[in-house]
């Protein structure tokens, strides 16, 4: 039933051209399953919600009806993570005056609103000083605020703000108001403290409190706030057990936020969020228009969710697939029929078109560029950082770095970075990144297909780590097989999830989250759920 | 302090400077930053001491040239490990970086050493503003602890100038609101200092820069209760465009940095701040300007020399500082401008752009300081000197008792007397 069955015929039949090559891993009969890695944790540190960690807690705490203010704190990117930066990231003078300002704004609108209103307030005020209502609503939306139950006297505080904003207001609404900005202002709110909780079966001997853990699930998964059901689970400390914590991660991946978890990580793997400030030359680039970025995205977000979630498949295919989801706007991009006259559909390119996956996506191919060219460099560097997890050193400071213009006998790219390869110095770092976006050349400064730069045919072919390659699509089967890319994948996802860089003691766990990503067929909510589950996840780390 | 050699009259002057009546008007101080560094040919002048030709570069400066120094031959004194940042983490904190990690700032930057003393009673501590679209800086109040740039006209206008202004010389409007605002943040205080009390020693710090920021909003909330003296030059900015989107794939640069220096020269005349930073561009900045062929960063490395486009992108960006400066020199204070009050840094994060080098920085001080700084002057380095004596000199003309200015092989004792009054 698997077209896969063909492939070796194929593969003969096309021999002249770019082909294709796909390896299939073992359908695992029953989904391989149990905890992965040990008890060694990451470092700790009280993380700092990220702009959309913000928006999706609002989201889910208030309603999608209420509008924040685009302006928040800026995330600051560490090891190419906002989650490793928001390990460190402070909140500045002018970022504590949005947030305060954010958290007026929101609590206008929830008071505003009976309907929102309704969803955090259960009693009904019997005056402007009705301490007792106050304190209810204190009690449980300030739960959901902070993840965790508050103290009495912390519910105190928060009510006797609700009941003097009230009288001095005029209104018990108004009041409530300065109850919601008191509770977002908080650093309860804004970070993710871990104390934890003494614990002897983990390395460090210490784990994180039941709430503790599913915030940290839920930020990991949803990038957002524990639901009811989540703090719940906490509160009745079923979170301590591998079975709890499983049950808990089995339901989150099911749900839709799940979704916005997994755009979010790769949003932030593959830095797409630089798509909102893409700058290209117009003059140069005609098919260029300032949404081109943001559409772009979405195409590569939807590709990631509809293999995750929807097809539940290797996620090593993201690279070798055909399949996308366009506007008509890409389609002629992509010179293909727009598949629906507005928005987004999906599509399957030609069997003949060299674009194959996520190297063939306008995202990546203009993202990794310059402003008026292609850049073999910046995507060689991609794919050996983002894909493989190799580091590039910095370039030696002192070197004459001049690329020959182009000349008569020197048109494409391909020859004029050949300097790069003529001097050793350069050559060094440029051997292991050039060859790799020369098998792209292809793809213009926004990734459009060109058979010709300067009049002269473009030559894209190499070889990645001893395998050739014959043009874009093999190279893209090259990294799909290539044995560094999907245990890069499980070092992403580690980094993501736990906010630092692993040392030495967390590389057991990275080397068995691996394996089970192999075994699972590579399946992307398999790793997910590993991570979850893994008991190293549970351990509280030394604070950083 | 005193070294061997030094004119009595100098000293005799920095004597009576430190006994002298207080400044009618207060000193600011300022820094000015573009990423990419320079070209050297084109940007040292010719001439040292007071006879001096502004260079290929420099022209646009023109009409402020005797009111800027130009300080060249100074060497930034830590490692070069990281193109781009090294440069800025040695001069602007004096410090080396992390030891952990090389493109991280270890110490404060010299904006906010200045802004802990002459900042802590305005309305803003200090304001950092940037013009290339979502330009972060490199204001820094420690490791880690970043204080983002302002990078849109309108919300820096709004920050400033909008409903929270108190216009020199009129009351403040008494509003009951004020007292709630500041019940809340009473009980942000007190749940950031509880959770202090739970965390490892750099949560402590971060959070402890959480309640700076907490103190900083609630100076600003006592300000909008106070009725400020009256200040002949204030007046309120137009207002700038909501949004000045690209034009053609390249973001109008020139329009938004005058934007900016507009509202930055009325921020200042309107005493709403004494400390500023302008992040022009990022280092590694990429951008697209008027009229060149690919991005600023691709062009330092790739323009094959002497690099005119990179030189026409220099000019542009001294043209915007001219703009910046004479919109300072045109509003008048006391018997001098707002200029003349101030201490202005202008350089960027390398020397030579396309090498990365570190050695003979581009630095333009702009300013006297109320007369601290000597103006009109070219100072050429003969050794290669320390950048950080330009930062001590700095911070002494700002009227900070430093007995020394960074740290390790970034430290100096000295400031550097040839810019010195």
């Amino acid at each position: 039933m698997s077209p896969r069955r063909f492939a070796p015929l194929l593969l003969l039949a096309l021999a002249a051209c770019d082909g294709e090559k796909k390896e299939t891993p073992p359908t695992p009969a029953v989904e391989p399953t149990g905890p992965v890695g040990t008890a060694t944790p990451s470092l700790s540190a009280a993380q700092r919600l990220t702009g959309p960690q913000y928006r999706a807690a609002i989201r889910d705490l208030f309603g999608a009806e209420v509008v924040v203010p685009p302006a928040l704190e800026p995330d600051v990117p560490l090891e190419g993570f906002d989650a490793v930066g928001s390990s460190k990231s402070t909140i500045s003078a002018r970022g504590i005056e949005q947030y305060e300002s954010a958290s007026y704004a929101i609590g206008n609108q929830v008071v505003a609103d009976p309907k929102l209103l309704g969803r955090v307030l259960s009693c009904k005020p019997s005056g402007l000083d009705d301490a007792a209502c106050a304190k209810t609503f204190a009690t449980s939306t300030g739960r959901r605020v902070w993840r965790r139950p508050l103290t009495n006297e912390e519910a105190d505080k928060i009510a006797t703000v609700i009941t003097t904003s009230a009288k001095t207001l005029g209104t018990f609404e108004k009041g409530l108001a300065y109850g919601v900005a008191a509770l977002l202002q908080s650093p309860s709110f804004l970070y993710r403290p871990s104390v934890g909780e003494p614990d002897a079966a983990s390395a460090s001997g210490k784990r994180y409190t039941q709430w503790e853990l599913a915030t940290r699930l839920s930020f990991f998964l949803w990038n957002s706030v524990p639901d009811d059901a989540l703090l719940d689970a906490a509160q009745a400390g079923t979170l301590g057990s591998y079975e709890g914590v499983k049950a808990q991660v089995d339901r989150m991946l099911a749900s839709p936020k799940a979704r916005e978890g997994l755009r979010n990580f790769v949003t932030e793997w593959l830095r797409l969020g630089e798509l909102d400030r893409l700058e290209k030359d117009a003059k140069l680039f005609t098919t260029y228009t300032p949404d081109l970025g943001p559409v772009a995205r979405e195409e590569t977000l939807r590709v990631f969710e509809d293999l995750v979630f929807d097809k539940n498949e290797d996620f090593r295919d993201v690279l070798t697939t055909r399949k996308t989801f366009v506007t008509p706007k890409l389609a002629s991009m992509y010179q293909i029929a727009a598949p629906s006259p507005t928005g987004f559909a999906a599509v399957e390119l030609p069997a003949d078109s060299p674009r194959r996956g996520l190297l063939g996506h306008v995202s990546i191919l203009a993202l990794y560029a310059h402003p008026t060219s292609s850049s073999a460099t910046l995507r060689g560097k991609f794919v050996r950082e983002k894909l493989l997890c190799q580091t590039i050193p910095a370039p030696p400071v002192n070197v004459n770095t001049a690329l020959p213009e182009p000349t008569a006998t020197a048109k494409t790219l391909r020859d004029r970075v050949q300097i790069h390869f003529q001097n050793p110095t350069c050559a060094a770092c440029h051997k292991i990144m050039d060859p790799i976006g020369l098998g792209l050349e292809q793809f213009d400064g926004i990734g459009r297909l060109r058979s010709k730069e300067n009049g002269a045919v473009i030559d894209p072919t190499g070889q990645l780590d001893g395998v050739e390659f014959a043009g874009p699509a093999t190279l893209a089967a090259a990294i799909h097989d290539h044995r560094d890319f999907a245990p890069c994948i499980a070092r992403k996802v580690y980094l993501y999830a736990t906010g630092f860089a692993p040392q030495e003691a967390e590389e057991a766990t990275i080397t068995a989250l691996s394996e089970r990503f192999a075994a699972a067929g590579y399946r992307m909510k398999s790793l997910l759920a590993a991570m979850a589950t893994s008991p190293s996840f549970r351990a509280l780390g030394a604070p950083h | 302090m005193v070294t061997v050699g030094l004119p009595f009259l100098e000293i005799f002057a920095r004597e009576r400077r430190a006994n002298a009546a207080p400044d009618s008007f207060p000193k600011r101080f300022g820094m000015f930053f573009w990423g990419n560094g320079v070209l050297p040919d084109y940007w040292v002048p010719k001439g040292t001491g007071t006879s001096w030709e502004l260079s290929p570069t420099l022209a646009p400066l023109a009409e402020s040239k005797a009111k800027i120094s130009v300080v060249s031959g100074m060497k930034v004194p830590i490692a070069n490990a990281v193109p781009h940042l090294s440069g800025p983490i040695g001069f602007f904190s004096g410090s080396p970086a992390l030891a952990t990690d090389k493109e991280a700032f270890a110490a404060p930057t010299i904006d906010q050493i200045i802004a802990n003393v002459i900042g802590t009673d305005s309305r803003f501590r200090s304001l950092e503003v940037g013009v290339q679209p979502g330009v972060k800086g490199m204001s820094y109040n420690g490791p880690r602890s970043l204080n983002p740039a302002e990078s849109s006209p309108a919300a820096l206008f709004n920050r400033v100038f909008g409903a929270e202004f108190v216009m020199p010389g009129s009351d403040a409007k008494p509003n009951p609101a004020l007292a709630l605002r500041k019940s809340v943040l009473d009980a942000v205080t007190g749940d950031a200092k509880r959770l202090q009390g739970l965390l490892g020693s750099t949560d402590k710090q971060r959070l402890e820069q959480h309640l700076d920021g907490v103190r900083a909003l609630e100076q600003r909330i006592k300000k909008l209760e106070e009725s400020p003296p009256s200040l002949a030059a204030c007046k309120m900015p137009t207002a700038p465009k909501d949004s000045y989107p690209d034009v053609d794939g390249r973001p109008p640069m020139s329009e938004i940095s005058r934007a900016m220096s507009d509202l930055l020269a009325l921020t200042l005349a309107c005493d709403q701040t004494r400390v500023f930073s302008l992040w022009f561009t990022q280092p590694v900045n990429n951008t697209l300007f008027a009229g060149a062929p690919a991005g600023h960063h691709q062009l330092t490395h790739d323009e094959a020399s002497p690099q005119p486009e990179v030189a026409k992108i220099l000019v542009q960006i001294m043209t915007e500082l001219a703009y910046f400066l004479k919109a300072l020199d045109a509003i008048p204070e006391g018997d001098g401008t707002l200029l003349d009050h101030c201490g202005i840094l202008a350089t960027s994060d390398v020397n030579y752009g396309r090498a990365h080098t570190l050695d003979d920085f581009p630095i333009v001080i702009a300013g006297s300081a109320n007369g601290a700084l000597k103006t009109g002057v070219h100072y050429r380095s003969p050794a290669a000197e320390n950048t950080s004596k330009v930062a001590l000199t700095l911070a002494r003309a700002m009227g900070l008792s430093l007995d020394s200015f960074g740290a390790e092989e970034g430290k100096t004792t000295s400031g550097l007397s040839a810019i010195e009054v």
